[in-house]
């Protein structure tokens, strides 16, 4: 009798460890969010750049315990901690004027797509959510978000931006910023800019080699490798992520191991021998290796310019890459509507009379450094040198894939470059990763 | 009984009853009502969120409770120490395990998280989104307000030809120029019906965002910018209740429920899907999809031997800690054991990541006090000897706690016996402690080998399952226990998150695991024989 309590009791604590090991798997509880929320940090790299850059520009707002219920108004909104205070006067404003009540809420930013994706089946998302066009593929595969007519007002934004918005011919989306990264000289180190890739490789290693600096190229790569970040480098050797960009992508045309992929794949191993590109270099190592004049080039966004300190830089466009042109991701920034809003009616009204407008767009622009997508805007803040190099370097690239193949890209190319940059032969791991890609896109 | 009796029988229950009404029965008390005020709160919104079955539970839960806490008869005795008890196990063992069964043999996942309803909702609303040579009307909110009841509704709408129309919900009729209620040159009003503001539409944002005006065949106005903008749509999709298609009314495509999603017969599909029961689609996927089980069989050799060494491991250290620091001339004991307990009270995910900092390559405390360039994550033979390493310093201090527990519960009498016997020190521990030590320890072995078979903590925080596997079919890392890899599988590579899949893959887990457990547990009946 004693050995068969012994037993039972056993199996229930087995029990208990397996189903504390697959909680995440019971849906709405909050456990569920949590891995989610990891996992979008780390295949995004455009979500974890957001995440660190408001971290690391002096903004010290440590974000609470995100809400899991809509607040109790007539109009909410999810917006990350850079755009919540930008967003709230305007709401506040909207709210008075019209005897609405309005809540801005914040949620770290990877935490709003996902746990729109819980609470708006459950009635208990927002109207408005602030966030990425790259987002669009699962948002509009799980249905979350709702389509919004701009086409009365499209030709106020710039092109690149309504089309990242557009996904499957419809509009998701009033958009307020566009962004890409692009080269940050230091000018006290290299007074004149590099006509091409490869002398910008030679004055980098020169200037490491005398010692100089430490890092000769700041280009992330967060010990993994980081797919985002070298994209530009990819392009201009000819390699792609999917084909047909100005059509929306093409998930059946995949680019890593096509000639050009795998050009880049060699580069990237002979960079890596070389010392140009390090492994180890993440973005904190890289602000402070740029911004205490350590390294004479970084790759990076405009969400990093702010934390660079006194180093006089400027920014401008990736030089050609063996006489390629890089073509970095660009990423446009929006407010969407969600499909089971409260009050879908006022949440459009909002966006389309408010925060499309110039006024609002230059508040975020101030707040974010990040290009606004309102063409009367963009023409104010251009005058800022900044913008204008980060403008140059987008001109050349398309809009970061929204498709939801993309999901299965990420992990599988930050391997690769782990691969390479540990001795693999490059060709294989971009071979390898191509596989796996196309693997994981059949089996869904 | 006579009434003197009754009357004794009555000041002796009165008495009782004082005595009893002491500190216990006020905390007894204080805990009921607690527990009430919980069920009376929680209620109301299971009932709104029809969460019918956890409002059933929270009532019989509670009211049987009170039952037993607050009865006098000797019945209930038994219970109130069951009741409790069996309580938390429905809700935080019964209850999810249910609930992750169920969610194995469903599609929830991207794609797939509304319910039907909302589906069909989202996907006919949709069909009527203005494509870009669909004409726009200007729009005004109107409504006929009478005091502070606002009746029927309808939209002021002016064409792009600058044509003004009122829009009702029977159709459109072509106004006049002094049907139109001017206020300056803004519009204030048509005929009976007045523009309403901002906050009169958002009471009433379900009728004006459901709001059909019909114009002509299969083309209706609605509005698509907000209050101020509206627009002549076809739509484009048909649903048939009777068949339970959807038909493209363009094409004629008719799609059709397959798996949650409306699918047509070239295999196109119409997103959103929705939350439908499947079957065993997602354990057959783990078995017999090539992608899935590629690196699979890599993933659970490592997954055992992780499990088994890192119970070797803590079990080895622990234990000889525990030794050495049993020995009566051993001095400063309580001092060692305190220190020895410290990665146990270290929350173990920061450890992890502390330890992640510490082995790395370039930058590591360790290379570099060393002098060594190790490269301990990043080698496939080195990662998996630092991920039991970190392992074993996270778990010996549970090891080294519950064998000096067990050692110090062994009487020195037996050790005496042998010593007396002639035996050594090294044969009375192998034949006289060990065996004694396993009896009560095994169980405890058993159930860290389970813990450790879905150490996702140490797994993920310290390399993330990495260093990549070269060449494997799917993503995957040389160090990925299962519970690692089925995250990867589920919410890292895809399109989104499989909640399914997760949940499918969990169940396996639990086959394996409760079947090596019950084994084992089999097993160590043979060291209870020694008791007796």
């Amino acid at each position: 009798m004693i050995k068969r309590w012994k037993l039972l009791t056993a199996v229930f604590a087995v029990l208990a460890l397996v189903a504390g090991a697959c909680g995440g798997d019971d849906a709405g509880s909050d456990t569920t969010v949590a891995p989610t929320t990891t996992t979008q940090a780390t295949t995004t790299t455009t979500v974890a750049d957001t995440t660190t850059t408001t971290a690391a520009s002096g903004d010290t707002t440590t974000t609470t315990a995100p809400p899991v219920v809509r607040a109790d108004a007539d109009l909410v909104i999810w917006a990350d901690d850079t755009r919540t205070p930008v967003i709230r006067p305007f709401a506040e404003a909207f709210g008075a004027d019209n005897g609405l009540t309005v809540a801005v809420q914040e949620l770290g930013s990877g935490d709003i797509r996902d746990r729109l994706i819980t609470a708006d089946p459950a009635g208990e998302g927002p109207d408005i959510i602030v966030g990425a066009h790259d987002w669009l593929g699962q948002l509009v595969a799980n249905g979350v978000v709702a389509p919004i007519d701009i086409a009365d007002i499209s030709d106020t934004f710039s092109d690149v931006a309504v089309s990242a918005f557009t996904y499957e011919g419809k509009t998701y989306g009033v958009p307020y910023a566009v962004e890409s990264i692009a080269l940050i000289r230091n000018t006290d180190l290299v007074p004149t800019a590099p006509a091409t890739f490869e002398e910008l490789e030679t004055i980098a290693l020169g200037l490491r080699d005398d010692g100089t600096v430490t890092v000769p190229l700041a280009l992330q790569e967060n010990g993994n490798g980081d797919p985002f970040h070298n994209y530009p480098l990819v392009t201009a050797l000819g390699g792609y992520v999917f084909g047909s960009p100005e059509l929306g992508y093409d998930p059946n045309d995949l680019g890593l191991d096509s000639p050009g992929g795998l050009k880049a794949a060699e580069a990237f191993g002979a960079w890596s021998e070389s010392g140009l590109v390090n492994i180890d270099v993440t973005y904190d190592v890289m602000l402070d290796s740029f911004g205490s004049g350590d390294a004479p080039f970084a790759i990076t966004g405009p969400w990093a310019v702010s934390s660079f300190g006194d180093v006089n830089y400027v920014v401008e466009p990736i030089p050609p890459v063996q006489g390629g042109t890089p073509a970095p991701f660009v990423g446009v920034q929006g407010f969407m509507v969600a499909t089971n809003a409260a009050n879908p009616l006022i949440a459009e009204t909002f966006l389309l009379d408010v925060m499309a407008g110039e006024e609002a767009q230059l508040a975020l622009y101030e707040a974010g450094n990040r290009a606004p997508a309102n063409l009367a805007a963009f023409a104010v803040a251009s005058e800022d040198p900044d913008v204008q190099g980060f403008g140059l370097s987008s001109a050349n690239g398309f809009p970061m894939p929204a498709i939801p193949e993309m999901g299965s890209v990420w992990s599988a190319w930050t391997d690769a470059y782990e691969l390479i940059f540990t001795g693999t032969d490059p060709q294989t791991a971009f071979k390898d990763a191509a596989a796996q890609i196309r693997n994981l896109i059949a089996g869904g | 009984m006579t009434g003197t009796d009754l009357k004794q029988e009555e000041t002796r229950r009165v008495e009782s009853r004082r005595v009893s009404f002491g500190l216990g029965l006020g905390v007894k008390l204080l805990f009921l009502a607690a527990v009430n005020a919980l069920a009376v709160f929680g209620l109301p919104r299971m009932i709104e969120e029809k969460a019918w079955l956890f409002a059933a539970f929270t009532v019989v839960a509670t009211l049987s409770l009170d039952w037993i806490y607050l009865s006098s008869k000797g019945a209930t005795l038994p219970l109130k120490y069951l009741i409790p008890g069996t309580i938390l196990l429905l809700v935080f063992q019964v209850w999810p395990v249910l609930s992750t069964a169920y969610i194995a043999f469903t599609n929830y996942g991207t794609g797939n998280v509304f319910t039907f309803d909302q589906a069909l909702d989202k996907i006919l609303e949709d069909s009527t989104f203005p494509q870009d040579d669909d004409p726009r009307l200007d729009a005004k909110p109107l409504a006929i307000v009478d005091g502070e009841l606002i009746g029927e509704i309808a939209l002021y709408l002016v064409d792009e030809a600058g044509v003004e129309f009122l829009g009702t919900a029977d159709g459109l009729e072509e106004l006049a120029v002094e049907d139109v209620v001017l206020d300056g040159d803004r519009v204030v009003g048509v005929g009976d019906y007045e523009v309403l503001g901002l906050a009169q539409v958002s009471d009433l944002q379900e009728e004006y965002s459901s709001l059909e005006i019909p114009a002509g065949e299969n083309k209706l106005i609605k509005l698509t910018r907000g209050v101020s903008g509206a627009s002549l749509v076809s739509p484009t999709l048909e649903y048939d209740s009777d068949t339970g298609t959807l038909t493209d009314l363009t094409t004629g495509v008719v799609y059709e429920q397959v798996e949650g999603t409306f699918t047509a017969p070239s295999g196109e599909e119409i997103a959103p899907g929705w939350r439908a029961i499947i079957g065993f689609d997602n354990f057959t996927k783990v078995l017999t999809n090539e992608s899935i089980r590629g690196p699979f069989v890599r993933v659970f050799i490592w997954t055992f031997v992780f499990a088994i060494g890192s119970v070797f491991f803590t079990f080895i250290v622990g234990l000889g800690l525990a030794i050495t620091l049993n020995q009566p001339e051993m001095k400063g004991q309580r001092v060692y054991r305190s220190l020895l307990i410290i990665p146990y009270a270290l929350p173990s995910f920061l450890s992890a990541l502390i330890w992640a900092g510490l082995l790395n390559q370039e930058f590591g405390v360790i290379n570099e006090f060393l002098n060594l360039d190790i490269p301990w994550l990043r080698d496939q033979w080195m990662a998996k000897v630092s991920v039991l390493l970190v392992n074993t310093w996270l778990g010996f201090p549970y090891m080294f706690l519950i064998s000096t527990g067990a050692l110090q519960a062994i009487p020195d009498n037996l050790k005496e016996a042998a010593a007396i016997d002639g035996a050594t020190s090294r044969q009375a521990f192998r034949q006289v402690t060990l065996p004694l030590l396993l009896v009560s320890l095994a169980p405890l072995l058993i159930a860290s080998f389970a813990f450790n078979f879905n150490n996702f903590n140490t797994i993920f925080l310290l390399n993330k399952g990495g260093p990549p596997i070269a060449g494997a079919q799917t993503p995957a890392g040389h160090t990925d226990i299962l519970i690692s890899y089925t995250y990867r599988l589920a919410f890292e590579s895809g399109r989104g998150a499989d909640f399914g899949l997760a949940a499918g893959i969990g169940i396996l887990i639990f086959m394996i695991v409760a079947t090596i457990s019950a084994i084992s547990f089999k097993r160590t009946a043979v060291f209870e024989e020694i008791n007796q």
